[in-house]
């Protein structure tokens, strides 16, 4: 927990710059109208007995306005056995409701859910409908940037139905959660803008929790990541996630995330 | 009446062609990062009337260039800043004027748009001449509600009319 807080004020007094693009949670801005991303998410977790579980989640993101965002996700992993099986998708959508700017700041504050479908079997207390359970998880966002520091929080509310049409969620856990995330976030290079060529280099730090309702089982977990930014659309990203603490049962909480993603600008009139 | 006519469509006219938009000096609020700014960038570019953008990424600043003889609607720039996900801090019109007067509450008509004179000093412009964009979603917040409190001299600033924009000269 001290290097915890060593890390967190690292972040906070270090005099350089910062983003708000976090890699395990999404902050309460929106991607611009019209356009176009595609993201690919890969997790590398690493199973107690040792085997490593690769889930891959194609993204495709569409900027409606600026008020409306909204995904498409496909989950797919190695984790049942025989191999690659695509397991189930999502829709996700974003509405940005409050929005106050400034030179080099805003606050944001936006409302978002998701819904899942995923036919793999339910393996752990743990709650995830972004590539474990089918159901919801519905949810608020609020990020401050101040010049170059991104601060942001999500309190949401995830339910859990049956994974169809193999496997009944068990009556003997929780099917519905409380999640709650911090990010905090810097942009560490260029220190001076020149032109939008040069690549950015962006370190966050996040924390993760979730609390199960049923039995108030709970867990939290670290994030740290770093992000690089190229020619001001591509964006590429290594994390690490670290169980903090659990009380709950979780088969495989501590991994890898490498994301890659790339934007599309006016791609609709 | 047919002299007064042809006098009045030839003083319409030569109101028309008195003030052109060349430029345009913006000021995004609301992101610091080159990704947002090359977001902003991009929208600003598909403005019919812009020919070329020029952005300053350390002040989150745009310089816009007008292609000549084009109609400028400067709504178009406030909802491309918008569509980008950030608003618009400040915006500094450069006008090419000839002979026009200036007085407070004084009003010119530009490709369907009125320009209204505000906490400007009378007198005539000629040449180019930068003006300060007063309106809502041209200026922060802040300075828009203090502005309206203030400006009760002005009776249609506060209409918030789209096809009507308040200037300053600066």
């Amino acid at each position: 927990m001290n290097k915890l807080l060593l890390l967190a004020s690292l972040f906070i007094y270090s005099n350089t710059f910062s983003q708000e693009l976090f890699v395990f949670t999404e902050p309460a801005s929106n991607m611009p109208a019209k356009s176009l991303g595609f993201r690919d998410m890969n997790g590398f977790m690493f199973e107690k007995d040792g085997k490593l579980n690769y889930h891959n989640m194609p993204e495709i993101m569409w900027g409606i306005n600026k008020k409306w965002m909204v995904h498409a996700q496909g989950f797919v992993s190695n984790r049942q056995d025989g191999g690659f099986e695509t397991e189930g998708g999502s829709l996700y959508a974003k509405y940005r409701f409050f929005s106050e700017d400034a030179k080099q700041s805003h606050f944001r504050m936006a409302i978002f859910a998701r819904v899942s479908k995923n036919r793999a079997d339910i393996h752990q207390d743990e709650i995830e409908t972004m590539g474990h359970n089918s159901g919801y998880e519905a949810g608020f966002i609020a990020t401050k940037l101040l010049h170059k520091v991104a601060i942001s929080s999500t309190l949401s509310y995830e339910r859990a139905h049956d994974n169809k049409p193999g496997y009944i969620f068990p009556a003997t856990q929780s099917n519905s959660a409380m999640n709650y995330t911090f990010s905090l976030g810097k942009l560490m290079l260029p220190k001076v803008y020149t032109s939008y060529n040069q690549t950015n280099v962006n370190l966050m730090f996040e924390l993760i929790g979730q609390r199960l309702n049923g039995n108030q089982k709970s867990f939290l977990d670290m994030g740290p990541s770093i992000q690089f930014i190229v020619n001001s659309q591509a964006r590429f990203d290594i994390g690490y996630r670290q169980q903090l603490y659990s009380t709950m049962e979780r088969t495989a909480p501590n991994g890898f995330i490498l994301k890659f993603e790339y934007l599309f600008f006016n791609m609709f009139k | 009446m047919k002299k007064i006519l042809i006098l009045t469509v030839v003083l319409f006219i030569s109101v028309l062609v008195n003030a052109q938009i060349t430029k345009a000096e913006l000021t995004a609020t609301g992101l610091t990062c080159s990704m947002c700014s090359k977001a902003t960038y991009k929208q600003l570019v598909t403005i019919a009337s812009v020919e070329k953008v020029e952005p300053d990424l350390n002040n989150t600043a745009f310089l816009l260039y007008f292609k000549n003889g084009s109609a400028v609607n400067l709504e178009d720039v406030k909802k491309k800043v918008e569509d980008a996900g950030f608003s618009v801090g400040e915006l500094v019109v450069v006008f090419n004027f000839k002979n026009q007067q200036a007085a407070n509450n004084g009003t010119f008509t530009l490709d369907n748009n009125t320009y209204t004179f505000m906490d400007t000093k009378a007198g005539t412009l000629n040449g180019e001449v930068k003006v300060k964009i007063l309106d809502k979603g041209f200026i922060v917040d802040k300075e828009f509600k203090q502005l309206s409190k203030n400006s009760k001299q002005y009776p249609t600033y506060a209409s918030n009319n789209k096809n009507s924009f308040h200037i300053k000269v600066l």
